[in-house]
């Protein structure tokens, strides 16, 4: 193993409220790939952004092969050689693929040093995607090009920068199986020459496949680093979570006579959508899967009313309905619970009671158009006790509760809504395991009740756990429907990526 | 191979089709009011139109960069007059040569835009709120530095050709066309080569299309945005020079009202307020659109009333032309 | 401590003041149907402005329609002139732009709020001001109108030009330098004030009454914004090839179409009547670029309108209609002694 080229010691680093890095400590070699993981929230991309000049630590020490250096600037961590792969795309959409990979370090005209030297710029970037064997031309715009296509645009950008360091936030959540190979094709090329490579992923079998060295992080804290091949991913999981987690498969009740509750044809809108067909029973848990961008969000949009559509009929219990908005969706008993709670799921500075009644107030309503109070926090804590929402009670601002229980006061808020059709987008996204497998048993529950779930995941356990019956997305089709046993993450991925069908 | 990938693009959402439409429209009102009058197509209208034009394509193509940056700058008309009371305060009333009143002008529109771009950057208040506040301060500086008077220029003949006088005309006799005009051309083909061949230019789309993304890369936005604004500031300047050299005179009083006449020709000629995208000659074009589309209903002597309410419409038809091409 | 008292009221007021300007945008002016009630106003006032007289030195606001323009500035030095006069003290104010009703509909009311002796009051939009004035009215304040004046009852006398009358005579002298027929052309500075449409009208009835082989062939507007004016008498010029004469109705028109004449270069070939003064149209005048124009006395205005508050305010019987005149001014008579006093710069 080489030398080593980070070293960062004592990292402390507090947001408001949050205690974001409890003395920090991460070592990174030349010619590794070093895995950095733990659940949401547990600081892995906190201390990337502190490495790499995003955020600025509030204590602690950063040492660049050998010597004590401060990254105050992102420049100033690309000057060093350090490069990173943000988690969200940081592309600029209007510019060329070229523009983006140069873009704060064009080459500029001989002599005129504010003057560009686009055919330089252009050149460079053909030799860069060449060197990748990627067969795309440097002057196409950024926002012409496919999400996976962006994706290796910025790992592009990334390696542009002859980076000795190089981090990777999750580089595959967007990608094709033989994208990833690529990918990993590339990441074992830099391994070689040296590169030191820190990969944050929450794909274990990828871990397992590229990656020499693992460090686990949880709750803010170094937890252990451990050579990849002296740990099992159960190992990997146990220090992630801190314990071990009790993992049930669904029981899968008999779907044979039980009636459609919504049934979808020929939905089609622009590229995202195209001509989807399929049906939701009664107390079922129907699993959506696919890649970021596949269209099954729009899909779930589409059938909220949120989107308008270009062709496609619903129907709910077999009677022909017109969706034209959310009003109307939540007149038909759907419900959706969106990917992005905090934005369009949560009045966040709003108490708990709020919250759960702020769609139903019309039940509300007594003498003269009053809220009848007593009604709505009976309500309420009726919910907090159904849903076991940690809260110290009802007056509590919802912004206050942690992620698992801002999931729950969304579902109480559809659930006193009376949906019997809930759409759950990533409802685990950002919530610690411990409240997941709350979420899990609450999703289990509701459709043994009858209720019918569409549950949309980009997270292949949590598909192949909770779900029914599975649909399968790519770029805007459904191209496989699997039942729970024939699912596996296999299968899954090999209709995620059936592209051009 | 590269040909190939060209002929993939499809033809519909380049960003020559906006620019072809915008110059389709303008065509098609020439053609129109051709038809409708004899006296429009003609030498001396032509001209017409293009100087009355200058001072408004200035101005558009200052604000251009700040829009395509996803800003906007309010202040620009007053700014303008502001920039345009300075060098009379300069050239009239301090005396000094008329090359430093004019750069004084220029530097004085440029040092709004300073200011403009600090409050931006450093204090965090969003454009729409500053230049607000810039378009009242520089109102008010005018007046107050004018004592409320327009300032005259009747002590420096020559300010006067600087607008009017026609350099083309003295080495081509009956090719009368005003130096403005040149001015004009001159700043649009500045702004296009700044826009299209400079680092400023790729920062400008940059900013426009994603901030964060550019600051990631290690672009210094403060600065990028600063120097935009700046820009835009000493294009007012150079729009003040232009009007008050027309006049012959500084009016404290006017200003206010030429940056939506401005904005209005930006987001004709294409250039969409949500940023990342737009172009200098899509700008001029939109200029010319309002220009020939006021210059032409006057000559049909459609009451004035009418007039705004036709300006109104194409805006928006404009604009719709432009969301269905997206759309496709 | 009382002086601090006064200090945080009058800054208070100011703070306001200063808000209703920045949000004035916002608030619509009010502009009832209701027409004003007929009555007697300077009788029944008179006892109660003798008692404020009592109280210090009478106190009258000014409100114009405008303070940039050299016009209100000369009516201010009437006023001025009448204050000191008269002993009396004055405020002069007004809105920055002709556009801006809602803000002079503000200073009135900031001006009522103040309880002074008479206010003097040249409206914007009359119908916009009756509530106020009816306020006033009710109030015992007496209400003199000038320059475009109020158009109601309320107003106990006007001191203005006879715009039509005035605008009639520019008439007669076009006709004159044209030789009796032919085309002419207007560039108004707006056609919703009572100065624009007085002048437009006194213009074109005289034309269409007395001089049948003259036609209007066009009257537009450019609001008095001097660029706007001059692209609106270009085009004037250019759809109009045989045109003879242009009128501008104010100073902005004025110089408007005497830039639209020089850029085009047909100097002598139009002839050109102007209205007001200024340092650019009296030059213009002079050099003959411009024929002749029209002034009002803006010092008289300024000067009568105070005369007649206090006249009012203490009760003394006053004429309803105070002319303040017009002159025809050209090179051959504008260094004459009579007209220093009107031809501001």
């Amino acid at each position: 193993m080489g030398v080593v080229l980070v070293s960062m010691e004592g990292i402390e680093k507090n947001f408001p409220g949050v205690h974001a890095l409890n003395q920090c400590k991460f070592v990174l070699r030349s010619g590794e790939v070093h895995a950095l993981i733990g659940e949401n929230g547990a600081g892995k991309s906190t201390l990337m952004k502190v490495l790499t000049g995003v955020y600025s630590k509030d204590s602690g020490h950063i040492f660049y092969k050998g010597n004590e250096v401060e990254i105050n600037t992102p420049k100033a961590a690309q000057e060093l050689g350090i490069s990173i792969i943000h988690q969200e795309l940081n592309l600029m959409p209007h510019l060329t693929i070229a523009q983006n990979i140069f873009i704060g370090r064009e080459p500029r005209a001989k002599g005129v040093n504010f003057f560009l030297n686009e055919k330089e710029i252009n050149q460079k970037t053909k030799e860069l995607l060449n060197k990748m064997h990627l067969n795309l031309d440097p002057t196409t715009k950024v926002s012409d090009l496919t999400v996976a296509k962006q994706q290796i645009v910025e790992i592009a950008k990334a390696l542009s920068f002859n980076a000795e360091v190089l981090i990777m936030d999750e580089p595959t959540a967007a990608l094709t199986e033989s994208e990833i190979d690529e990918l990993f094709n590339i990441i074992r090329q830099l391994r070689s020459k040296g590169t030191g490579i820190v990969y944050i992923s929450h794909r274990m079998d990828e871990l397992k496949k590229i990656c020499d060295t693992v460090t686990v992080m949880r709750d803010g804290c170094y937890i252990d680093t451990r050579d990849m091949k002296d740990v099992t991913i159960d190992d990997i999981i146990k220090m992630m979570v801190g314990r071990t987690i009790y993992d049930s498969s669904p029981e899968v009740p008999d779907e044979t006579s039980r009636e459609v509750v919504l049934e979808v044809k020929n939905l089609n809108r622009g590229k995202s959508i195209r001509n989807v067909n399929f049906q939701l029973k009664k107390g079922e848990i129907l699993g959506f899967a696919g890649l970021m961008g596949a269209g099954r969000t729009e899909v779930a949009r589409a059938i909220f009313g949120a989107d308008p559509i270009d062709s496609g009929e619903f129907y709910i219990h077999g009677k022909k309905v017109n969706i034209k908005s959310p009003e109307d969706a939540v007149r038909f008993g759907i419900g959706y619970l969106s990917e992005d709670r905090k934005r369009y799921g949560l009045a966040l500075g709003m108490d708990v009671e709020t919250n759960v009644v702020l769609t139903s107030f019309k039940k509300f309503l007594g003498f003269l158009g009053f809220v009848n109070s007593s009604n709505t926090k009976a309500t309420a804590v009726n919910y907090v006790e159904t849903l076991r929402i940690k809260t110290p009670g009802i007056e509590q601002k919802v912004k206050n509760l942690s992620g698992g229980n801002q999931q729950k006061v969304v579902i109480g808020k559809w659930l006193t809504r009376d949906c019997d059709i809930l759409i759950f987008d990533e409802p685990t996204r950002g919530i610690d395991v411990g409240a997941k497998s709350e979420i899990y048993k609450l999703l289990n529950d509701l459709a043994q009740q009858g209720k019918s779930i569409i549950m949309i995941s980009s997270e292949l356990p949590e598909i192949l756990r909770m779900s029914h019956r599975v649909m399968v997305m790519c770029e805007g089709r459904i191209t496989g429907e699997l039942s729970v046993s024939e699912a596996s993450q296999e299968r899954i991925m090999s209709h995620a990526t059936k592209r051009g069908a | 191979m590269e040909l190939g990938m060209n002929l993939k693009k499809p033809l519909l959402k380049s960003d020559a089709t906006q620019k072809l439409l915008a110059f389709a429209g303008l065509i098609f009102l020439f053609v129109g009011f051709s038809l409708a009058s004899p006296n429009f197509f003609k030498f001396d209208n032509i001209v017409s139109i293009i100087l009355a034009t200058c001072v408004n394509g200035v101005l558009a193509l200052g604000v251009s960069f700040v829009i395509i940056t996803s800003g906007i700058d309010l202040s620009i008309g007053t700014v303008m007059t502001f920039s345009a009371v300075m060098s009379g305060v300069f050239i009239t009333f301090m005396k000094l040569p008329i090359p430093i009143g004019i750069i004084g002008g220029i530097l004085a529109g440029a040092a709004c835009g300073i200011v403009n771009g600090v409050t931006i950057t450093k204090m965090k208040i969003p454009p729409f709120i500053s230049t607000l506040g810039m378009m009242m301060i520089t109102k008010g500086l005018s007046l107050v530095i004018s004592g409320t008077k327009p300032i005259y220029f009747n002590d420096s003949p020559f300010y006067r050709q600087i607008s009017v006088g026609s350099i083309l005309g003295s080495m081509i006799p009956g090719f009368e066309i005003p130096n403005a005009v040149l001015i004009f051309f001159a700043a649009a083909i500045i702004a296009s080569i700044l826009l299209t061949k400079t680092v400023l230019g790729r920062y400008t789309f940059a900013l426009g299309s994603n901030e964060e993304a550019t600051r990631l890369s290690g672009v210094n936005v403060n600065f990028w945005k600063t120097t935009i604004y700046t820009l835009c500031g000493a294009y007012c300047g150079l729009a003040g020079i232009l009007m008050s050299s027309r006049l012959n005179s500084a009016q404290p009083a006017l200003g206010q009202g030429y940056e939506l006449d401005a904005i209005a020709a930006v987001v004709i000629g294409g250039t969409s307020l949500s940023g990342g995208e737009g172009t200098i000659i899509g700008t001029i074009i939109g200029a010319f659109i309002m220009s020939v589309l006021t210059n032409g209903l006057r000559i049909l002597s459609v009451p004035q009333e009418w007039q705004t309410v036709i300006t109104g419409v194409i805006l928006i038809l404009a604009v719709y032309a432009d969301i269905v091409r997206r759309k496709k | 401590m009382r002086f601090n008292k006064v200090l945080t009221v009058l800054l208070s007021m100011l703070l306001v003041v200063s808000l209703l300007g920045g949000c004035s945008s916002s608030k619509p002016a009010e502009a009832p149907k209701t027409e004003a009630p007929k009555a007697e106003a300077a009788k029944t006032e008179a006892p109660k402005a003798e008692e404020k007289k009592a109280a210090g030195k009478m106190y009258i606001p000014v409100i114009s329609k405008g303070f940039q323009h050299q016009f209100w500035q000369a009516v201010k030095m009437g006023a001025e002139k009448a204050a000191k006069q008269y002993d009396v003290e004055i405020t002069f104010e007004g809105p920055e732009s002709e556009a801006q009703v809602d803000k002079q509909i503000e200073m009135l009311e900031a001006a009522l709020a103040k309880k002074p002796a008479a206010i003097c009051l040249a409206a914007l939009d009359s119908k916009a001001a009756i509530p106020l004035l009816e306020k006033a009215k009710a109030a015992n304040i007496p209400v003199v109108g000038f320059d475009s004046g109020v158009d109601s009852e309320i107003p106990v006398a006007t001191a203005s030009t006879d715009n039509a009358k005035a605008a009639g005579y520019a008439a007669d002298k076009m006709a004159e330098l044209i030789g009796g027929k032919g085309e002419v052309a207007l560039v108004v500075h707006d056609q919703t004030s009572a100065t624009g449409v007085g002048r437009r009208d006194g213009f074109a009835n005289r034309i269409k009454e007395k001089y049948p082989d003259i036609k209007i062939v066009d009257i537009q507007y450019g609001g008095g914004d001097h660029l706007k004016s001059t692209d609106v008498a270009k085009t004037i010029m250019q759809a109009h090839p045989n045109l003879k004469g242009i009128f501008g109705s104010n100073e902005g028109s004025a110089i408007g179409v005497l830039n639209a004449v020089n850029e085009l270069k047909k100097d002598g070939k139009i002839v050109v009547i102007g209205y007001d003064a200024g340092k650019q149209q009296k030059d213009a005048v002079k050099s003959g670029k411009i024929n002749g124009s029209i002034t009002q006395d803006p010092v008289g205005i300024g000067f009568k309108a105070v005369e007649a508050a206090v006249k009012a305010a203490k009760g003394e019987k006053i004429e309803k209609n105070i002319d303040t005149g017009f002159k025809w001014y050209d090179k051959t008579n504008m260094d004459g002694e009579e007209f220093k006093p009107l031809l501001y710069d």
